[in-house]
């Protein structure tokens, strides 16, 4: 997901129009889909170009965005808690959250005319798992018992997972390394959709014209860089059939070309904008504009491995002393949220003001810096190049040079895969940043792998038994609700100890047309496109 | 004239093997000084080696040259080589489309871009300068000076916005409005971003925007050749011959003066080919400008260097054309 996001951000950098685009105008148009009332019509939606259209491989934004129509799950988002429920699936059911037996909706089939029964599923994980297809998604069945074979370098291309097991054509089995008790709420993820046998023996085909089994089929081929356009499928047995007749994915590389675009009513909605036209959009949009906090989360990882961070006290005074809402209002218009958690606010188990020290007051972070002993030397603050990052992270550094006068200098010179390169071996002589988006709607996703130890993306090495048996203890717990008091307790450690500072959430904008009659979001799947009515 | 043309040819060998080589060597030399691409793929989600090690070969990034800094990768390239010539595969990007597909989607708008950009030059241009020419210190030749200017020093991405979020947008909406005019213009011309649906209506803006750039020149190029030629001695004997006016400006003093106009041409076909990115990005044109800067971005070697040593064939190519050309408008030139 976030490669693409920070791609996008990229190009939007170094792409940004010297001018601001002129005024006037507006969203209106004359809509060449002619019709009305509750269905039909043509959506025209926004989209920047798509890694895959295969579920097992498309791991980025745009694509998921396409697959959410063209295919369904296990398991779907509500669409206003957002809370897990069960989609093609007849029932998921476990005594101990280890072994899971799952039971498949008969009637749904592939637009090819196969049958989405176990072996859909099957094959789809089986081949999504095994190193040697190095599908994206592999690491979203790390959970698996099975996976370290899966995932070893000697293994065979028809190698399938140990902990995944056929009981008859609608009943398979999973087992999982350890208990998880979010196993449920993963499922909904598009990594897990199921896939056809002839989408795997032509991969590349099935690519260029997917295969899917949701309320939307392909039409014709995707055109690259131009368009995808879905059309409703006839066929499909749920309940939530497409609203719109077509759905056009009109591709564009840049943000602003794209709101150019909409502006001169070639487009209907239009998820994310370029942020800094934000204030300019607001005003012309009205009431035609969605915004909510994402999931995405910045923040600046600090170097544990070295002594001097070894210090809470430390850590503590530079987090009080930024002013999050100041940088975002001065660098960003606006376009964030403030951290005040290590939780997304869309997560289930989220509080407001987990953490005392991610609020903005000097006096106190004077004090802390004082007991602590200071900083000694320059300090030096990392970032990735190219990225736009270099604005904000110097604000920061301004701030702990007026807070405290230490003397810092930037390393923003790395590109992303040498700086994360540097990440991983634990290089950094200073605070850095990173980011990190869920994997899925639990809010575990948000702890275990930023701060468990030694787990995969723990850039700042901290290490905490307690943590760990806190998170064990949610993973085990009988049911969700009962796992979020244990995570809760997790991220109040992290409050406590400070391995990083948080810094903000993203902001998600979304608008639309005149044409469209209702828009539709979910807080976890984000735009329903195929809900969304026109005129 | 025909052997001219082969030995013209042949020099096409060692140029384009060097060409792909430098290309090599830089896109090599960008991976060993900044790290594997593939790792940043994976972004804050640290992979395990068995993971980066899969997907970097998948990638055909595997080679351990690609570690080394200022290593020539000789053997990569001589794989390369033999990849392009042989079996006419020029790599995967990283999301493991051909890279011979990517060119072939992205071309044909990137031609018919520059096609609309040179027609325009050339007609607007040259007629342009032919009349500045003739009437050289009049109100016309002050007006094209002026104009042109005007232009040159408008840089393009200056020009890019202004024309779509000005003209195509808010012009746009007030005739789309009115509805008076054919949907031909009023959703193809005037659609801010390329369309599937007007595939040549929608590129005739983002064409003039790319040919404004060189417009200027060739049009003072016309004017300072007219204005030489016009006083040559072929020109004084065509007049005192008793030649018809039209004919002594139309096929004597204009077919000379062409030449260093064609010359002009025929280079900036290539460089506009390659310099369309700007436009490309401004207009949403799926070319191959908007391709090679995403490659860039993202470091994607392979893609990289099939764009490139397709815009370096182009270039060669076009100045071949070029050159032949120079014996027909001039029949003093011979090649044999």
């Amino acid at each position: 997901m976030r490669r693409t996001a920070r791609l996008k951000a990229v190009a939007a950098v170094a792409a940004v129009g010297m001018l601001a685009a002129a005024c006037g105008g507006g969203g209106d148009s004359d809509s060449d889909s002619g019709s009305g009332g509750e269905a039909g019509g043509d959506l025209r939606i926004y989209s920047s170009e798509p890694a895959f259209l295969v579920p097992t491989a498309a791991n980025d934004e745009p694509s998921i965005l396409v697959l959410r129509q063209l295919y369904r799950g296990l398991v779907k988002y509500n669409a206003d808690s957002g809370a897990p429920e069960l989609d093609l699936a007849e029932s998921i059911e476990s005594d101990d959250n280890k072994l899971w037996t799952i039971k498949v909706k008969e009637g749904y089939t592939f637009s090819n005319g196969e049958d989405v029964n176990a072996d859909a599923f099957l094959r789809a994980w089986n081949y999504a798992g095994n190193l040697k297809n190095a599908q994206n998604n592999s690491y979203f069945f790390n959970r698996f018992a099975g996976f370290d074979d899966m995932q070893s370098e000697d293994v065979k291309k028809d190698t399938t997972f140990s902990g995944l097991e056929k009981v008859d054509d609608y009943t398979f089995t999973v087992e999982l390394a350890d208990p998880f008790s979010g196993f449920e709420a993963i499922l909904g993820y598009s990594g897990f959709f199921p896939v056809a046998q002839e989408c795997l023996d032509d991969f590349e085909a099935c690519n260029e014209a997917p295969i899917g089994n949701g309320p939307y089929k392909m039409q014709g081929e995707w055109e690259h860089n131009v368009q995808i356009t879905l059309e409703r499928n006839d066929d499909y047995a749920g309940e939530d059939t497409g609203k719109a007749d077509t759905l056009t994915y009109k591709i564009f590389d840049d943000q602003n070309t794209a709101y150019a675009a909409f502006e001169g009513g070639e487009l209907d909605v239009m998820y994310n904008v370029p942020p800094e036209q934000l204030g300019q959009i607001k005003q012309k949009q009205g009431d035609r504009i969605y915004q909510a906090p994402s999931d995405s989360f910045t923040y600046v990882g600090l170097p544990l491995y070295d002594k001097q961070f070894d210090n809470v006290d430390l850590r503590k005074a530079f987090s009080l002393a930024i002013d999050r809402q100041a940088i975002i209002d001065a660098i960003f218009s606006g376009a964030y949220t403030p951290a005040t958690g290590f939780v997304s606010p869309n997560f289930d188990g989220y509080r407001e003001d987990v953490c005392d020290a991610c609020t903005y007051d000097l006096e106190q972070a004077k004090e802390l810096y004082e007991q602590s002993g200071g900083y000694k030397g320059k300090l030096t603050l990392w970032a990735n190049a190219g990225a736009g990052h270099d604005a904000w992270l110097q604000a920061v550094g301004d701030a702990l040079k007026s807070a405290f006068g230490i003397d810092y200098e930037l390393r923003v010179d790395l590109e992303f895969p040498e700086y994360l390169e540097l990440a991983d071996n634990e290089g950094f002589d200073g605070p850095f940043r990173l980011g990190w988006g869920p994997d899925y709607p639990v809010m575990e996703t948000y702890l275990q792998p930023l701060y468990g130890s030694g787990a995969s993306s723990n850039s700042s090495g901290y290490e905490n038994p307690e943590f760990d048996a806190a998170i064990k203890e949610g993973d085990q717990a009988a049911s969700l609700e009962e796992a979020i008091p244990s995570y809760q307790a997790a991220e109040d450690m992290l409050a406590e100890d400070l391995p990083v500072i948080p810094m903000w959430f993203g902001l998600t904008t979304a608008i639309w047309s005149d044409n469209v009659d209702e828009f539709k979001y979910n807080t976890i799947s984000d735009v329903e496109y195929g809900q969304i009515t026109l005129k | 004239m025909g052997t001219y043309v082969v030995r013209r040819l042949l020099q096409f060998i060692p140029t384009t093997l060097g060409a792909i080589f430098l290309l090599h060597y830089l896109t090599s030399l960008g991976i060993q000084l900044t790290g594997n691409p593939a790792r940043a793929l994976f972004g804050d989600r640290r992979p395990s080696e068995a993971q980066l090690g899969a997907l970097t070969e998948a990638l055909g990034l595997a080679d351990p040259c690609l570690t080394r800094t200022g290593d020539p990768c000789v053997g990569l390239y001589f794989d390369r080589l033999q990849k392009i010539f042989l079996q006419f595969d020029f790599g995967i990007n990283f999301n493991r489309r051909p890279v011979t597909d990517i060119v072939a989607d992205a071309l044909p708008y990137t031609f018919k871009l520059v096609v609309i950009a040179i027609i325009f030059q050339a007609v607007v241009g040259i007629t342009a300068g032919v009349l500045a020419g003739l009437r050289a210190g009049g109100f016309f030749d002050y007006f094209v000076k002026v104009s042109t200017v005007l232009l040159i020093s408008v840089p393009v991405f200056v020009l890019g916005f202004v024309v779509r979020d000005i003209i195509n947008v808010n012009v746009g909406n007030k005739l789309r409005e009115a509805g008076t005019l054919p949907d031909w213009f009023t959703f193809g011309v005037m659609s801010p971003v390329y369309k599937p649906d007007y595939p040549i209506a929608s590129l005739v803006v983002p064409g003039l925007v790319l040919g404004a750039l060189s417009l200027a020149t060739t049009a003072r190029l016309t004017r300072t050749s007219i204005l030489e030629n016009v006083r040559s001695d072929y020109v004084r004997t065509a007049r005192a011959k008793g030649l018809a006016p039209k004919r002594v400006i139309g096929v004597h003093t204009l077919r000379n003066s062409l030449i260093p106009v064609i010359t002009y041409l025929g280079v900036d076909f290539g460089g506009l080919m390659g310099g369309a990115v700007v436009t490309e990005g401004i207009f949403g044109v799926p070319g191959i400008g908007r391709e090679i800067f995403r490659a860039t971005i993202s470091k994607e070697p392979s893609v990289v260097l099939g764009i490139v040593t397709l815009l370096v064939l182009v270039f060669l190519i076009v100045n071949l054309i070029v050159d032949v050309l120079y014996a027909v408008l001039d029949p003093r030139i011979r090649y044999d």
